[in-house]
């Protein structure tokens, strides 16, 4: 008992050497995206820009939701209202974006919070509700405000919002598609190190525990107002700083690309096909994700492997251009994930990696069930509670 | 300020009242409503420090109506409490285990998603936004040891949905001792235990008092609870009918109404 109760250091914990091999895997995937641009196009550079710039927001939202069980669906909101204030600081009162970016990061947080506190009152799917609807509230008095905001068509029908600009020898981000890229790298790493710290740390633990039961997590001292709280602020903290980076860089700032309900759904989408509850299983997600979405809105002369769709792009029967139902493809493949593989790709992959690895079947410290699927389960049986189910 | 009504057993006065430092927690004039059901009525009570108090009452009498309310998991309509002294009426249940008083479900309430180990685990979890004691196990051995004073020792890696009834309850005892409470408030242990773990979750107690914990051992009749407790509280439709060592308790005419000529 002595041996398996003792102290780890730093420097054991993060010893890349003595990590198990998924983090090995992990890492070394890591080391992968530095070396992408280097052998892809340039185009392909920027789509993978793009994509970690998506992976950021999904880790955000699965920070909060996949975590602590309070479902968001509305989290395009912090992305937006990181985003627009930067890029109006700049088109309107000439901030930097440097400086401006960081005081939309700002913006979100505080956004994050107000958001949070519905949840300290609210049960599960209510609070979706709530976060469902304040972005659309957002669009509304966007629309209300063209001078200030462009309304539907966003910033860039108002004037140029201007790029990052180039510092030193590096190059803007906003034109040379190498320092795009790695500014998506640095922040998409930065935020992955911040979600897996506080994750894999005690305020993980108590996240989960939220998720799992509240008022005994109560019982045991912990106040759950205030990691709940904690989470949001965070989550709206980094999703919104990427928001605000994104639309100073690659992307610009318009409601289809911030703000839009479609892309809550989307970052949604890519955490349950990744897995939920895990960050890891985010990042890959949004990653995979935002290339596959990319590819289906071009493929009209490519082809698709795993339709078996040759020349022709066309649905059959239909007639629209496989390009435009990429989300109908999305929502289609995530039904199938939710009935069939409700843990997502990466805990499924890791599963089966250690089943294999001692076939003789270790116990599963969850029970075989893993974040997203409880994650779910606990949202249904609120829902149940405030239908007037037959639980408790 | 009327002592005398605590000592005089068996003949409680209607207004009796108590001092905020009459016992480690007083609850004063406690009445909690739910529309218009009375489910607690002025009820007035004291505990001493590192005594084992049953409080027992009948099905549906308010037990858990009452240690609900003093433990923060929803404020009373009207009355006080006070612990060691200081007025904690509706303070947040959290902050009612940072000052020492810890509970148990009656309807075990585990962390379904871990194992025995991670469910007392995450009770020895500070309270802290940034804190990284479990990563590099720290609390570990600390768990284990708790696991092993319940009798879970061998269920280290169980989930919760595999333990027995005892077993969750132990669980639920193991939890909330993570906290260090002075003072623990039991609801119903040994409904649904045998004979033979009764005794042993008994045994557990005493060993809790005679390391300075004060108990709450709530229940429904006093049957196990006889040779367990110092003094007894009973209860019924809300309201206080009877206090005394056990032996007034069984002999009180009070108490022999409110269960029928029952299972006292």
């Amino acid at each position: 008992m002595a041996g398996e109760t003792e102290r780890l250091s730093w420097g054991e914990l993060l010893n890349p050497l003595t990590m198990g091999p998924i983090q090995q895997l992990g890492l070394l995937g890591v080391a992968g995206l530095f070396v992408v641009p280097v052998v892809a196009p340039p185009i392909r550079t920027i789509q993978l820009a793009g994509a970690l710039f998506f992976a950021t927001w999904v880790m955000s939202w699965d920070f909060v939701s996949g975590y602590t069980g309070e479902i968001s669906f509305g989290h395009a909101l912090f992305f937006g209202v990181g985003g627009y204030p930067s890029g109006m600081l700049n088109l309107h009162l000439g901030v930097d974006p440097w400086i401006a970016a960081p005081l939309g990061a700002l913006t979100a947080a505080i956004a994050g919070l107000l958001i949070g506190f519905p949840s300290l009152r609210v049960k599960g799917p209510y609070f979706s509700l709530i976060t469902l609807v304040a972005p659309l509230i957002v669009i509304s008095v966007f629309r209300f405000s063209p001078d200030l905001t462009g309304g539907e068509l966003g910033l860039v029908s108002v004037g140029r919002v201007e790029k990052l600009s180039a510092i030193g020898p590096i190059p803007s981000p906003g034109i040379d598609p190498f320092a795009g890229y790695y500014l998506a790298l640095a922040i998409f790493l930065l935020s992955a190190v911040v979600f897996i710290a506080i994750t894999r740390a005690d305020a993980g633990v108590v996240f989960t525990a939220i998720r799992a039961d509240e008022v005994a997590l109560a019982a045991t001292g912990k106040n759950p107002a205030k990691f709940k709280l904690f989470a949001f602020v965070v989550s709206a903290l980094v999703g919104g700083f990427a928001g605000a980076m994104y639309g100073h860089s690659i992307g610009g700032f318009s409601p289809s690309e911030l703000l839009a309900l479609v892309v809550s759904i989307e970052v949604i989408i890519a955490a349950i096909l990744g897995g939920m509850g895990t960050i890891t299983g985010a990042a890959v997600g949004g990653i995979v994700f935002h290339m596959l979405r990319v590819a289906l809105r071009n493929a009209d002369t490519v082809s698709i492997p795993f339709t078996g769709i040759e020349v022709e792009l066309v649905i059959p029967l239909l007639g629209v251009p496989l390009g435009e139902i990429y989300l109908l493809l999305f929502g289609l493949v995530t039904l199938g994930f939710l009935f069939f593989l409700p843990e997502g790709i990466v805990p499924r992959a890791g599963a089966e990696w250690r089943r294999r690895r001692s076939p003789e079947g270790e116990a599963v410290p969850d029970g075989g069930e893993t974040a997203g699927v409880l994650a779910v389960h606990a949202w249904l049986d609120e829902l149940r509670d405030l239908l007037g189910g037959d639980r408790r | 300020m009327s002592s005398e009504a605590r000592t005089d057993a068996g003949s409680v006065e209607t207004d009796r009242s108590f001092d905020p430092d009459d016992g480690l927690l007083v609850a004063e004039d406690l009445t909690k409503r739910f529309g218009g059901l009375t489910a607690v009525d002025d009820l007035s009570f004291a505990v001493r420090e590192r005594e084992i108090l049953g409080f027992i009452g009948p099905n549906g009498a308010g037990k858990s109506t009452t240690f609900n309310c003093i433990t923060g998991r929803y404020p009373p309509t009207a009355g006080e409490v006070y612990y060691r002294g200081e007025r904690v009426t509706g303070a947040p249940a959290y902050e009612m285990v940072t000052r020492g008083l810890a509970r148990t479900f009656q309807a075990f309430r585990p962390f379904e998603d871990r194992t025995v180990l991670e469910n007392v685990r995450t009770a020895l979890v500070p309270n802290e936004l940034f804190s990284t004691s479990g990563l590099r196990g720290e609390t570990r051995a600390e768990a284990i040891e708790l696991c092993d004073r319940v009798g879970l020792g061998d269920a280290l890696r169980r989930m919760p949905d595999e333990l027995s009834h005892a077993g969750m309850l132990r669980l639920e005892l193991g939890r909330a001792m993570a906290t260090e409470p002075e003072l623990l408030l039991v609801d119903e242990p040994f409904a649904g235990l045998a004979g033979s773990e009764i005794e042993q979750v008994s045994a557990l107690f005493e060993e809790l008092r005679e390391a300075g914990t004060t108990l709450i051992v709530v229940d429904h009749n006093m049957r196990g609870l006889l040779r367990l407790i110092d003094r007894a509280i009973v209860i019924s439709f809300g309201e206080l009918i009877a206090e005394g060592t056990p032996e007034e308790i069984k002999s009180d005419p009070a108490v022999q109404e409110a269960y029928l000529g029952g299972e006292v």
